[in-house]
């Protein structure tokens, strides 16, 4: 029986789909040593890719139904990590935020990053039943809850960025949950209306401060915006992706625009505009053409799954995934404000990899049990 | 799909997320495209700037010797703070006032000045923040690398001039180039920039071009916070040429100290090789220090001092050689006296003219300050007969005066390579309309007047000793020049070798020497009252010196009318002479302001710097007297016109 199984599993394991996520870490891992040559932050993203790795198998061999079962326990465990990091002493605090934990040998990592996985196996869990009707409100409700509860929690590390991916999570498990059109229409209309007249009631009321408000004018007009200070992230990204041109910028290594600290974050959060000085507009748009196949692939496994939840949970990654990769990659283009969000499989991290890499297992581990009931 | 879903269209919308993930990585590389592809050489460029930097290297600026090759001003090495100006783009830099005045010991509103003039400027490498930092402000610096990263410390040269402001006004000063200097197109085609030291008065400024030498750089890369991670070229400077001055510091200095010991400590002593027009010395007192314009002006005390001198009555920063006029007195009696003979007022054989204590011209009597008889020209150059020279104006006319003005350049600048010199005033008709409106004709007293040298000759000392000299060379008027020579530069063979440069007229169409055609026996006869007034009895007698025949002549010009004159309002005493009289090696000139009869004062400062002249060329102790200074009141005997009641300058 487990022979069979083996044998099928992997006739029908999603190698493209391992083997796309694989290749892009690698790659940026390269990126990684590219921005910081002298430090061990490439090696450690080698270490883990090989947990990732291992937690993707170990997911993609187990029933994810079974997993899907103890989503209550996993969500409230995630809730727990996300307490432990707030308690000084436990929790480590970079930045003025309280978002990591410290893992001894391996340095430290981000708990939010893997609620994002025990919040999706969650909100399919509740969204999964059948359906014979359009979404309630009460089943609205319950799923606000579902993801206001670690948004809150980490408001108080705070983490304004991270609860930002946190919100198409839900926005997908709602739309596929048969929300009515309408009121799917009703909210992009609202939204399309309410963010400038916000902006510009905040502006006027002076809730949005003036660093703030610089920083959403450098996207308008990066060279002529304050690029010492406010603007000097999204200038300096600017700069280095424009730098790369077709095929990658003439200089060394050691006097690129991160070899030489004018571009800050460079193997975490900008890690994009780092590739891109490297590899230039060829190499970006690679990078970009696997990111498309990647999410491809995981929405037709959404679309092979053999219940609804399995479905509602890959396309709830997929929504993450997508929302993360424009905002990082929007970010070094200088079109989206500067907030720290991880470019997934590139950016150096280990919460992020691994916890994509757990995610990527469930879809795979959805996609192979297609056929069985 | 496994499981019945038709009713919400889950395909339809599972497709509709796909799009949605296409379009918005679509739009992702759309901005790609931009900012690599149609921006990319732009931004590619702009990220290279701001990583480059370029460090200048400043030249050595050239070394000023005597002409006997004792330097006079050099360089040493100082260290400065400079402003990295690409590292404070956009920061505001009154923040840093504060910090970097408490630091740097600097003041504050020096600094805020200074800032705002920064801001108005283009924009260009390096604020100097602190000259001459010292190792304390260097530890400063170092030590607050993190809070500052945009401060560093450079060598440079800085100028030192000999410190008792010993020719000062010769050498002028250097300073960094003002903003209106470098509106000009001239400045801009030298390539120079906002911050370089350029030479701004005296021969500093006039042969600057030579001096200054050309800038090297070092082409560093920087990272974000300016530190120098990597050196990709460095250009080595050229360095500015050596000159060699016509200076004599022997005979400078003896100048120097005459003047110093004088009466009012105010006056001037030219001393020139006739022969060519060379400078031996130029003193004019009182002085200053150029140091103060090279090594602290920047600072508080430096501008106090600077105002002080801008303000001192004295007017010490005024170069009184070229930049004064003076009424020439009795001095003016030679080329009178030449062109009084050469035009055919008198001739050699029927010089003589009466003395008559004076002059009636209508109801107005100008008196001589003696009885001198029927004298010859001789004799009345050498007691300095003003009744004769009255005479001689009335039958030169005022026409002939001109004609000698002209002839003698005396209405021109000499042309000595010196910034800012100015012309003399000479008697005209038309400088008489001009000084009186209300009596504009040109009348037989005002002959009178401008016959013995008041009123309307009012001439620099440097254009009378070139006319003086011109007429010991029997008239040859050499312009007198301070240049010897630029040293050479490079290897000969070379394409960097320089050759030597000597003085070259900066007007280059004046003839050196101009030639005024003299007769012979004019001369001698003229050379030989000017020989009488030192060695036979004359009004310079005093200063006399057995076998080394001076040849002067004394002057003493009125400043205020007869009666009122003692105390700030006394004469200026002038003496004007070259020796040997009958072969010229030196001819000089002195001026002692307000200090009284020019036989007293200015004769015996002469006498000073020829005893140490005749020292240098002849190895001996001079002969005669050692003349002392007189310090109590002459009777005012032979010279000048006192008595006029005309004074109007």
């Amino acid at each position: 029986m487990v022979a069979i199984i083996h044998k099928r599993s992997w006739r029908d394991f999603d190698w493209i789909l391992a083997l796309l996520a694989i290749g892009i870490v690698l790659f940026g891992t390269v990126q990684i040593r590219n921005a910081q040559p002298t430090e061990p932050y490439w090696i450690k993203q080698l270490i883990g890719l090989a947990i990732g790795l291992v937690a993707m198998l170990a997911i993609a061999f187990t029933d994810y139904r079974r997993l899907l079962n103890f989503a209550p326990a996993f969500y409230v465990f995630g809730l727990i990590l996300l307490i432990v990091v707030l308690i000084p002493g436990f929790g480590l605090r970079i930045n003025g935020q309280q978002a990591w934990i410290k893992v001894p040998g391996i340095g430290q990592f981000q708990p939010s990053e893997f609620v994002k996985v025990t919040t999706a196996m969650m909100l399919a869990r509740y969204f999964g039943k059948n359906r014979v009707q359009a979404l309630t409100l009460k089943e609205m409700i319950v799923g606000g809850l579902i993801l206001g509860l670690p948004i809150g929690l980490i408001l108080l590390e705070p983490d304004a960025g991270s609860v930002l991916t946190y919100l198409p999570i839900l926005a997908v498990v709602l739309f596929l949950s048969a929300i009515k059109l309408r009121l799917v229409l009703a909210s992009v209309l609202i939204a399309v209306v309410m963010l400038p007249v916000s902006y510009m009631v905040g502006v006027k009321t002076g809730v949005i401060k003036g660093y703030q408000q610089e920083r959403i004018n450098v996207i308008w007009d990066p060279e002529n915006a304050d690029r010492r200070r406010v603007g000097y992230h999204t200038w300096q990204s600017i700069l280095t992706v424009g730098e790369g041109g077709l095929f990658g910028s003439r200089s060394s290594v050691e006097h690129s625009q991160s070899g030489l600290k004018f571009l800050p974050e460079p193997h975490t959060d900008f890690i994009y505009a780092v590739t891109a000085e490297n590899s230039g507009f060829v190499g970006c748009l690679l990078v970009l053409l696997a990111y498309v196949i990647l999410l491809s692939r995981l929405i037709t496994g959404a679309r092979r799954s053999s219940d609804r939840s399995g479905m509602l949970f890959i396309m709830a990654v997929v929504g993450g995934l997508t929302f993360q990769i424009f905002i990082n990659i929007g970010m070094a283009l200088g079109i989206s404000p500067v907030i720290g969000v991880p470019l997934p499989l590139m950016s150096a991290g280990l919460a992020s990899l691994v916890a994509t890499f757990i995610a990527i297992g469930f879809a795979i581990s959805i996609q192979l049990r297609r056929f069985v009931n | 799909m496994k499981f019945e879903d038709t009713s919400q269209n889950l395909r339809a919308r599972l497709r509709f997320i796909q799009i949605l993930v296409i379009v918005m990585l679509g739009a992702l590389s759309v901005r790609l495209y931009v900012l690599q592809v149609v921006r990319g050489e732009r931004y590619a460029e702009i990220a290279e700037n701001q990583r480059r930097r370029r460090l200048p290297i400043p030249a050595p600026r050239g070394v000023i010797f005597d002409r006997e090759g004792r330097v006079i001003v050099d360089s040493r090495p100082i260290y400065n703070v400079i402003m990295s100006r690409e590292d404070v783009k956009g920061k505001d830099l009154n923040s840093l006032i504060l910090p970097l005045a408490e630091g740097l010991n600097l003041d504050k509103d020096i600094l805020r000045d200074y800032f705002e003039v920064v801001k108005t400027m283009p924009a260009f490498e390096s604020i100097l923040v602190k000259q001459g930092a010292t190792p304390g402000d260097i530890a400063w610096v170092e030590a607050h690398n993190l809070e500052f990263p945009e401060l560093r410390v450079e060598q440079q040269p800085q100028r030192r001039y000999p410190d008792n402001g010993s020719l000062a006004h010769v050498l002028g000063y250097v300073g960094e180039i003002s903003p209106e200097q470098l509106k000009q197109q001239a400045v801009k085609d030298k390539g120079l920039k906002p911050g370089d030291i350029i030479g701004l008065s005296g021969i500093e400024q006039i042969y600057d071009d030579y001096l200054r030498g050309r800038d090297g750089y070092r082409e560093v890369v920087v990272d974000s916070r300016g530190r120098i991670q990597d050196q990709i070229e460095i250009v080595d400077p050229i360095p500015g040429r050596d000159l060699v001055t016509t200076i004599d510091l022997d005979i400078q200095k003896a100048a120097e100290e005459q003047l110093a010991n004088s009466v009012t400590k105010r006056g001037v002593i030219i001393s020139m090789d006739p022969n060519n027009g060379e400078i031996l010395a130029l003193a004019s007192a009182p002085t200053f220090d150029p140091n103060l314009f090279s090594q602290r002006i920047t600072t508080r005390e430096g501008r106090a001092e600077y105002a002080a001198l801008l303000n001192d009555p004295e007017t010490p920063l005024l170069n009184r050689a070229i930049q004064s006029r003076y009424p020439p007195g009795s001095t003016w009696k030679i080329p009178m006296a030449i062109s009084g003979l050469k035009q055919g007022a008198i001739t050699l054989d029927h010089s003589t003219l009466v003395c008559g204590g004076g002059i009636t011209i209508g109801n107005k009597f100008t008196r001589c300050m003696g009885n001198h008889g029927t004298p010859d020209i001789k004799t009345a150059i050498t007691h300095s007969c003003d009744g004769y020279f009255y005479r001689l104006g009335l039958k030169m006319g005022i026409d002939g005066i001109v004609e000698m003005v002209d002839e003698f350049d005396l209405n021109k600048r000499t042309g000595i390579d010196l910034p800012n010199e100015v012309v003399s005033w000479t008697p005209s008709r038309e400088f008489k309309r001009r000084m009186q409106p209300r009596d504009p004709e040109w009348r037989d007293i005002d002959t009178v007047y401008a016959s013995f040298g008041q009123v309307y000759d009012i001439i620099t000392p440097i254009s009378l000793l070139r006319t003086i000299a011109g007429i010991s060379m029997d008239g040859r008027l050499y312009i007198p020049h301070l240049l010897k020579e630029v040293k050479a530069f490079g290897n000969p063979g070379t394409p960097d070798f320089r050759g030597p440069v000597t003085f070259q007229p900066l007007d280059s169409s004046r003839p050196n020497p101009k030639v005024v055609a003299i007769p012979e026996d004019i001369d001698q006869a003229v050379v030989e009252g000017m020989w009488r007034v030192v060695n036979a009895g004359g009004t310079g007698s005093r200063i006399q010196m057995a076998g080394f025949d001076i040849a002067g002549k004394t002057g003493t010009a009125q400043v205020v009318g007869l009666g009122k004159d003692t105390g700030k309002n006394k004469d200026h005493s002038w003496f004007v002479t070259y020796a040997p009289a009958y072969k010229p090696e030196i001819a000089m000139v002195a001026l002692i302001e307000n200090s009284g009869f020019g036989g007293s004062h200015a004769a015996p400062a002469i006498r000073g710097v020829y005893d140490v002249y005749y020292r240098k060329t002849r190895h001996e102790e001079p002969p005669g007297m050692v003349v002392k200074q007189i310090a109590k009141a002459e009777p005012p005997t032979p010279t000048a016109a006192q008595q006029t009641a005309v004074v109007s300058r």
